[in-house]
């Protein structure tokens, strides 16, 4: 082979080493951890498709040329976006690039034993004591009593020399803490990447099944998902809600019970921050509303019989509960067709007392409930139970329902019941009784509530839990453990000996005179004590630290 | 006493502490450019009787909500000035004997409780039963204390800056034998051996006596500022880590998730990122001094956008703002 081919596996492995250098530097971790910030930024000022799409579609409406750009760019979906993916990756790698070595480094400083000095003198801190005791037993007493202090201690009796080091798990937990980082990250992506969130509207005495197809709208699953959902049978008996008098809500809670694929069940209260845990999915309480029970019937035929989900659309600086709840029975097998579109009041003496007042009053309680219909016929637009587009209907006719009456839905008119909290005045006429049979009526038996549920799946939940406790762990002997290194060196000096003390701290190194002077007394004590000739401790600091 | 009593109480308290903060602000301005002890004197008894009075209004308001004074901005703002006049009076002032920095510290006071007064006041009130779990107290706590606490480390790393720059400009004037214009009033004239570089000895041209005065009076040296700043910084991290912990458990029994990139939990997240990368720049060559106190600058920032700027106008589950 000639020389510039034969030069290339050494050059590629040049160009790997560079690389892999330039990710093992603390350098490099910081930048990414800087873009990964960056990528934030930009994810919190532009709104995300995940969060709020109803912005992202308005913006890209007032903004279509900024839109465009954004959308190439990835950066309405920030967190989903493939340089988002790309720089966790790098910082995963950076992050192992770093960590293995430091962790096998710091095994082995781990397992070697202190090292022992020759010049004491030259170090930060140092003093020199005569002692009582001969050198040898001088430096078996000083490293007793370093040991005793939770330093690690390597004694050289032979020559009264000691070497000692404390404070090692500064690395333990800087190290505990930067794992930590990496496993919640790992945690988080594979919980949410095989995980799902999605909402279940259930009505009293009904139930629901944990499917795709169940969940209201879309259910956000993530992009390892496998479509496995949990088949969990949700059964709601009851909802119940707690309001103060003002109408400020205090709790809110659904109780059910639940059915696994595998016949296990279980009686549960779902309250607001009080989820449940079963079968692998947790349940939330999230929203709530009324649901009334409509029977539409045409002759002996019935065209609908259930709860009608109602929703509410409140005005800005308005209280939802002096709101009306409206919603639409949508009867797509007939020609033509037929949409009912109703409007409860669910506390008709409070509905009432407002209007009379001006005073808008909150109507939490079922109490004489009742409902305005309008009846249109034409052509449906779509199966949406929360809107309906009138551009191919007309109205055929309207008025008013109260729980347990029957009314003739074509004519307006009430064929049986009463209630005496609606005045007569507000449209409830009855119907004629010469009118013939009527065409279409509907009645409104009972009148339920629903609640909305947020259900999700997400495996890791327990890990990045632990994970999030060892960051605080480890965090805090990282920043506030200093590793401290001290020597001691006895030699014959008549009678006794002389010892000197040499050390120097890593970190907080003002806190280190004191303790380096304490130190010295108890080594001195510990070595049969000071005698004549003493020399005056001498400490040269290198402080870069003052104490508060 | 009624729940109004005690409202106005508290409002009453939060104004006399508001002004008292501007008095000693005031006061410790003066006593930094004149150098008159009394200044000091005064600005110091100013300044605890703004903390008592702040204080008060953060305990009335507790009793008249009938709930711990920590469920909305306005309280939070209140009780982070609190902290930060307590922070600064006890470690700074009485501690680590810095008296210089106190104006810096009155004026964040007083822009803080302005903010809160003037963007966030809300009557005090029962919470939303979202917002009713015992995380919150933790949550809040923690977060409450650490954002006192990066407060006043970064509001250290600003003076830390302004010091900085001076003495450069001391070295440059020594050096080159010119005498540029002081900076910081009369600071002009501060220079001791001790603040000095090593390379430096006393001259003929120095002004006669001002070694001495000097070193009691004027900016601290940068180093002390330095690392009282990181001292802050290192304590505020970990309690800023465990605060948005705390927030993401809270936020897992609540929503259902422990993080979904909301703006406020992306901004809390961007602020540990740029704490992390300063007490990563302290330990690493070449970052140290002016470069990492610059990254510590923008965690500041991005403090703040997380306390205020993401309530007041970027959209969020955290909208218990207004």
């Amino acid at each position: 082979m000639s020389g510039p081919v034969a030069s290339t596996p050494s050059s590629l492995r040049k160009s790997v080493a560079l690389v892999w250098r330039t990710l093992r530097s603390m350098r490099t971790a910081i930048v990414l951890l800087l873009m990964l910030a960056a990528g934030a930024v930009v994810g919190s000022l532009i709104p995300q498709i995940p969060n709020s799409p109803q912005r992202v579609a308005a913006y890209q409406v007032d903004h279509p040329l900024w839109a465009k750009l954004w959308q190439a760019a990835g950066f309405f979906d920030v967190f989903g976006s493939w340089w988002f993916a790309l720089i966790t990756t790098l910082l995963f790698v950076s992050l192992v690039a770093c960590l293995i070595p430091r962790s096998r480094a710091m095994i082995r400083a781990a397992r070697a034993k202190p090292i022992h000095a020759r010049e004491l003198d030259a170090f930060p801190a140092f003093a020199e004591r005569r002692v009582a005791l001969e050198p040898e037993a001088a430096a078996a007493k000083a490293a007793t009593m370093l040991r005793r202090k939770h330093y690690r201690v390597e004694l050289d009796a032979a020559s009264g020399s000691v070497a000692a080091e404390k404070g090692a798990l500064r690395e333990i937990g800087s190290l505990a803490f930067h794992w930590a980082f990496l496993l919640l990250l790992i945690a988080v992506i594979v919980g949410k990447g095989t995980g799902y969130v999605g909402h279940a509207t259930i009505v009293e005495g009904y139930g629901w099944t944990d499917a795709q197809f169940n969940y209201d709208g879309d259910v956000r699953t993530g992009r390892f998902f496998g479509g496995d959902f949990s088949g969990t049978q949700i059964q709601l008996q009851n909802f119940q809600d707690d309001f103060r008098t003002s109408g400020i809500p205090m709790d809110f809670s659904s109780q059910m019970s639940l059915t696994a694929p595998d016949g296990t069940t279980e009686q549960a209260d779902v309250r607001i921050n009080h989820p449940v845990v079963f079968n692998g999915i947790r349940i939330y309480q999230f929203g709530f509303g009324w649901a009334p029970i409509v029977q539409v019937r045409r002759g002996d035929q019935t065209l609908f019989d259930g709860p009608v989900v109602l929703g509410q659309t409140t005005p800005p600086g308005g209280n939802p509960l002096a709101q009306p709840w409206t919603g639409f029975v949508k009867l797509t097998t007939l020609r033509p067709q037929i949409a009912i579109a109703v409007r409860l009041y669910p506390d008709a003496v409070a509905y009432f007392q407002s209007l009379a007042t001006g005073v808008p009053q909150p109507m939490t309680e079922a109490n004489a409930p009742f409902m305005e219909y309008e009846v249109w016929q034409g052509k449906l637009l779509d199966n949406s139970l929360t809107t309906l587009d009138t551009r191919f209907m007309h109205q055929t006719s309207q008025g008013l329902i109260g729980k347990g009456w029957t009314v003739d839905a074509t004519r307006g008119c009430v064929i049986s019941g009463t209630s005496g909290a609606i005045p007569a005045s507000l449209g409830n006429v009855t119907c004629p009784t010469n009118g013939g049979p009527a065409t279409l009526t509907m009645g409104f038996p009972d009148l339920r509530q629903y609640t909305t549920l947020q259900i999700s799946h997400d495996a890791t939940v327990p890990w990045v839990l632990a994970a999030a406790i060892l960051i605080v762990l480890g965090l805090l002997p990282a920043l506030y453990i200093s590793r401290r290194k001290v020597w001691v060196r006895a030699r014959p000096d008549g009678t006794g000996s002389s010892l000197q003390v040499g050390g120097f701290a890593l970190q907080r190194k003002d806190r280190f005179d004191e303790e380096f002077a304490s130190l010295v007394e108890a080594v001195t004590t510990a070595a049969g004590g000071a005698t004549t000739r003493e020399s005056q401790p001498e400490s040269r600091p290198e402080s870069q630290e003052v104490s508060p | 006493m009624t729940t109004e009593q005690w409202a106005r109480l508290s409002s009453d308290a939060f104004n006399l502490a508001l002004f008292a903060y501007i008095a000693a602000m005031i006061a410790s301005f003066a006593y930094l450019a004149f150098r008159r002890e009394r200044l000091h004197t005064v600005a110091t008894a100013i300044g605890v009787i703004g903390l008592v009075a702040n204080g008060v209004s953060i305990v009335t308001r507790g009793i008249a909500a009938g709930r711990t004074p920590w469920g909305n901005m306005y309280e939070y703002s209140t009780m982070i000035t609190f902290l930060v006049v307590l922070g600064y009076l006890w470690f700074i002032e009485a501690r680590a004997k810095v008296r210089t920095v106190g104006g810096f510290v009155y004026a964040m006071a007083v822009l803080w409780m302005a903010m809160a007064v003037s963007f966030f006041y809300v009557g005090p009130t029962a919470l939303m039963p979202a917002l009713n779990s015992y995380w919150r107290q933790i949550h809040v706590t923690a977060m409450i204390t650490a954002s006192s606490l990066l407060g006043i480390g970064c509001l250290l790393t600003i003076v830390y800056l302004i010091k900085a720059a001076s003495e450069r400009r001391e070295l440059e004037r020594l050096r080159t034998g010119t005498t540029p214009p002081p900076i910081m009033g009369g600071a002009g004239v501060e220079t001791s051996d001790q603040d000095a570089p090593p390379d430096y000895a006393g001259g003929a041209d120095e002004p006669v006596g001002s070694a001495t005065t000097s070193r009691k009076i004027g900016l601290p040296p940068s180093a002390t500022l330095d690392a009282l700043a990181y001292k802050f910084i290192r304590f505020g991290f970990p309690v800023w880590t465990f605060g948005v912990i705390c927030g993401a458990i809270w936020a897992q029994q609540t929503w259902g998730r422990y993080w979904g990139w909301d703006p406020k939990e992306t901004w809390s997240f961007i602020t540990w990122v740029i704490f992390a990368g300063y007490l990563h720049a302290r330990a690493t060559a070449g970052w140290k001094g002016t470069r990492a106190a610059i990254v510590a600058l923008v965690g500041f920032v991005s403090l703040l956008i997380t306390y205020y700027a993401v309530n007041l106008w970027i959209a969020g589950l955290h909208s218990y703002a207004k």
